[in-house]
């Protein structure tokens, strides 16, 4: 963990890691017996599901929850499911999980197969939704038709070889270790979805390497925000940010270059490509890679390679400022699981009821200038639609310092989390009372 | 939904940089103690004395309310302790012990418990407690009769003082040198200038108080002071004699900074130091007082939060750099 300095005056500067020279090839992870795939559509107890218990998948065969469901989730193996249940994430958003049991023969399903002999987004988006790396098809796919673009005009794609947080380094490897395909890689991507305005973006340090010759490169410095999307997107494309609008929303669509090359390889393989590569970090900071399927629940992974979780500690997935706890080791590899931290107990930072003491340190290091310090009273007493109007709310780009460096620890990005995502469900809300009436 | 391990779940960020409120009153207290120590050593065992039931009492005020209250007890995050330090810095080494102990109930209670205790007060709470109580007992804060039983090899008179009574003549008789080391006859913690700035500049330098409020405030002394002085050189006195007498560099470095009622943004600590400094030396030059700090800090604390709502435009708020064109510079 970074600590502050003893020298205080300025703001401490965050660097984002680089990947290693000569990175080793992931440790494959074997299939596990029993996998755990996350559906994002709630269950209905009031209908029948038409997925069931004892019902048998192939690998690559879509499961869909009821006959009009428009999501679903791919199997990554063959075999039988054997629970159907509720799953809550985060926010308190419902879903749905199941648990499928490794057949002993893999057979693939057909249907992928048999209908990608042409490149399309559609056909890419109905059958390889949620494979390594977790490329926007569903997106890409709504965009290109008018009918259900939402507005969204995707102009530009920005393959991405950099990482959201500053300890991970999953994209940059995916970047150097794919390095000499990726401008066919990227011809793929131009026939497949009719866009020709591509990018790659990718640290400064690794755009020195020749095989990115005469490609379209943006590179990136190192400091910790420069990374993500937002700010990338305002400070290195010159498209301004504007608050309360996602980068499709403003035309850009990002896919990491792991995403690509599963899609590259679920083409020239005829088999859509389920192994994730996931960058583990061990108590000690010590990291290491491993290949594992989708599914996989995390426990395996640690139990293969040695590192080892004891009570109290914490798992996280994702980097240390921005990432998400996991309170359970059967929590699942998923399609965009790029990073996995253990953290021990003994430093795991507290938080604290305290108000805020207006100290000012968040004001200093926030990169957006949101006014983090009367911010985080209105959120504390609910007033989100204030936060809002009045106090930027929606130019947070969500980059986590200002909670790091708070000397009240107020857990103040959650709060900043918490009020976005009230705002969008009350949002939600009102669309669909409109449609309604 | 699946097996339960006990794993500690939080929100992000899991990291922190380490700081903490109690670490940044250690810090503060640390960074007044040689001026402190200072003044304990010139003005003996009643200055301890002051200076500890100063502190002690803070501390205690703060327990009882919390217990009254039904809030939980926070003192160990030494909030009350330096309230009640730079408190005790502020007074003469005489104050009889009822008066020290009524002043760190106002500036608990009064300046910072009742507005929802640390974070919530608009006022110096330290400087509450003194305004209340040396309006109240002015005769105990006349350092000159206060004092007028020490033994002192050096003009044992308090400078500001005799600012106001005899004119800028005064001035010959404080050097700045002697100022700096202390010679002066004034408050515990505030006659060693030297020490003082040192506390202050280590504050600076850890990050720990605001230093555009502290050299905006000492630029405003300077200013305003100087211009008065090149007016009248006979009546006023020089920026540097203002510098190191009184209360202003307690002022720059410990009070102007408390967090909770002083701007967090750059224009505002700017214009919020300036106004205080300027003030300082309006009330020492042609107002009542001998000293203006504590009334200038106050009424700065008071336009703090019109001052600070002048901030930066936030990310993307501003000026549509290509409002639906196509982008610039993306490939290079
Ligand atoms: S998370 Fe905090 S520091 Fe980061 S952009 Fe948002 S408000 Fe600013
Ligand atoms: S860092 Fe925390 S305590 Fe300091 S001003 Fe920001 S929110 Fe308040």
């Amino acid at each position: 963990m970074i600590k502050r300095s003893f020298i205080g005056l300025t703001e401490p500067k965050l660097k984002c890691d680089l990947v290693e020279p000569g990175p080793k090839e992931p440790e494959a992870i074997p299939i596990p017996p029993r996998l755990i795939l996350l559906l994002n559509e709630p269950l209905d107890s009031t209908k029948e599901t038409l997925v069931k218990k004892g019902d048998m998948v192939n690998k690559g065969e879509r499961i869909f929850l009821y006959k009009e469901s428009k999501e679903y989730v791919a199997a990554p193996v063959s075999g039988t499911i054997t629970t159907v249940a509720p799953f809550t994430g985060d926010f308190g958003e419902l879903a749905t999980y199941l648990v499928v049991e490794t057949n002993a023969k893999q057979d693939i399903h057909k249907s992928f197969t048999e209908s990608i002999s042409i490149p399309d987004i559609q056909t890419a988006d109905s059958y390889l939704r949620g494979i390594a790396g977790n490329p926007p098809l569903k997106l890409l796919a709504e965009a290109a038709d008018g009918a259900k673009s939402n507005g969204i005009n995707i102009k530009k794609i920005i393959i991405s070889g950099i990482d959201q947080d500053i300890l991970c380094t999953t994209r940059q490897f995916a970047l150097t270790r794919f390095r000499d395909e990726l401008s066919k890689a990227v011809a793929f991507l131009k026939q497949l979805t009719g866009i020709s305005d591509i990018s790659i973006v990718m640290p400064d340090a690794l755009a020195k390497l020749s095989a990115f010759n005469g490609m379209n490169i943006v590179k990136i410095s190192s400091d910790y925000v420069d990374s993500l999307s937002p700010m990338l997107m305002d400070k290195y494309l010159g498209i301004s940010f504007v608050p309360g609008k996602t980068c499709e929303e403003l035309g850009l669509c990002f896919i990491s270059v792991e995403a690509l090359f599963s899609l590259v390889k679920s083409y020239s393989q005829k088999e859509p490509v389920y192994e994730k590569i996931i960058t583990i970090i061990d108590k000690k900071g010590k990291k290491s890679r491993v290949s594992a399927t989708i599914g996989t629940p995390i426990h395996r992974i640690f139990t293969k390679i040695g590192v080892e979780t004891a009570e109290k500690d914490r798992i996280i997935i994702g980097g240390p400022l921005r990432g998400v706890a996991a309170y359970t080791l059967y929590y699942p590899v998923t399609p965009d699981m790029d990073t996995l931290m253990v953290q021990d107990s003994s430093v795991i930072p507290t938080i604290s009821d305290y108000p805020c003491i207006n100290c000012g340190k968040c004001v200093r290091i926030c990169p957006t200038n949101v006014p983090v310090n009367v911010l985080v009273r209105y959120l504390e007493a609910n007033l989100y639609q204030d936060a809002a109007d009045s106090y930027d709310l929606f130019s947070c780009i969500e980059c986590g310092l200002c909670s790091y460096v708070c000397s009240a620890k107020i857990p103040i990005f959650q709060y900043i989390r918490l009020g976005k995502h009230e705002l969008n469900k009350i949002e939600l809300e009102m669309i669909k009372e409109a449609e309604n009436v | 939904m699946f097996k339960q391990n006990k794993f500690t779940v939080s929100h992000a960020p899991f990291w922190h940089d380490g700081d903490s409120i109690k670490e940044m009153n250690l810090n503060i207290m640390a960074a007044a103690l040689p001026a402190t120590l200072f003044g304990i050593i010139q003005f003996g065992m009643a200055a301890l004395g002051v200076v500890c039931l100063s502190i002690a009492s803070a501390m205690a005020w703060e327990a009882l309310f919390c217990v009254a209250a039904k809030r939980p007890i926070v003192i160990h995050d030494y909030n009350a302790a330096v309230i009640g330090m730079l408190f005790g810095m502020m007074l003469p080494a005489t104050l009889p012990w009822w008066a020290v102990i009524t002043g760190t109930f106002v500036c608990i209670v009064i300046g910072q418990q009742i507005f929802g205790g640390i974070g919530g007060n608009p006022f110096n709470p330290t400087l509450i407690g003194m305004a209340i109580t040396s309006l109240s007992w002015q005769h105990l804060f006349d350092f000159n009769t206060a004092l007028v039983n020490y033994q002192l090899t050096f003009t044992a008179l308090d400078p500001l003082a005799a600012l106001k009574h005899q004119g800028a003549s005064v001035v010959a008789m404080f050097p700045t040198s002697s100022l700096l080391m202390g010679k002066q006859i004034g408050a515990i913690g505030s006659i060693f200038a030297a020490g003082l700035i040192a506390g202050g500049i280590y504050l600076i330098i850890r990050g720990y108080i605001r230093w555009e409020i502290t050299l905006s405030y000492i630029a405003g002394i300077v200013v305003t002071a100087w211009i008065f002085n090149i007016t009248d050189p006979v009546k006023y006195a020089t920026p540097m004699f203002h510098l190191l007498t009184g209360y202003t560099l307690l002022g720059a470095f410990f009070l102007a900074n408390e967090t909770s009622s002083s701007p967090v943004n750059l224009i505002p600590m700017i214009i919020y130091g300036v106004i205080g400094g300027c003030l300082t030396i309006l009330i020492r030059n042609i107002g009542a007082y001998p000293d203006g700090t504590i009334y200038a800090i106050l009424f700065i604390n008071l336009i703090n939060p019109l001052i600070d709502k002048i901030r930066p435009k936030a990310f993307g708020t501003i000026r549509p750099k290509n409002s639906g064109k196509e982008c610039k510079q993306c490939v290079k």
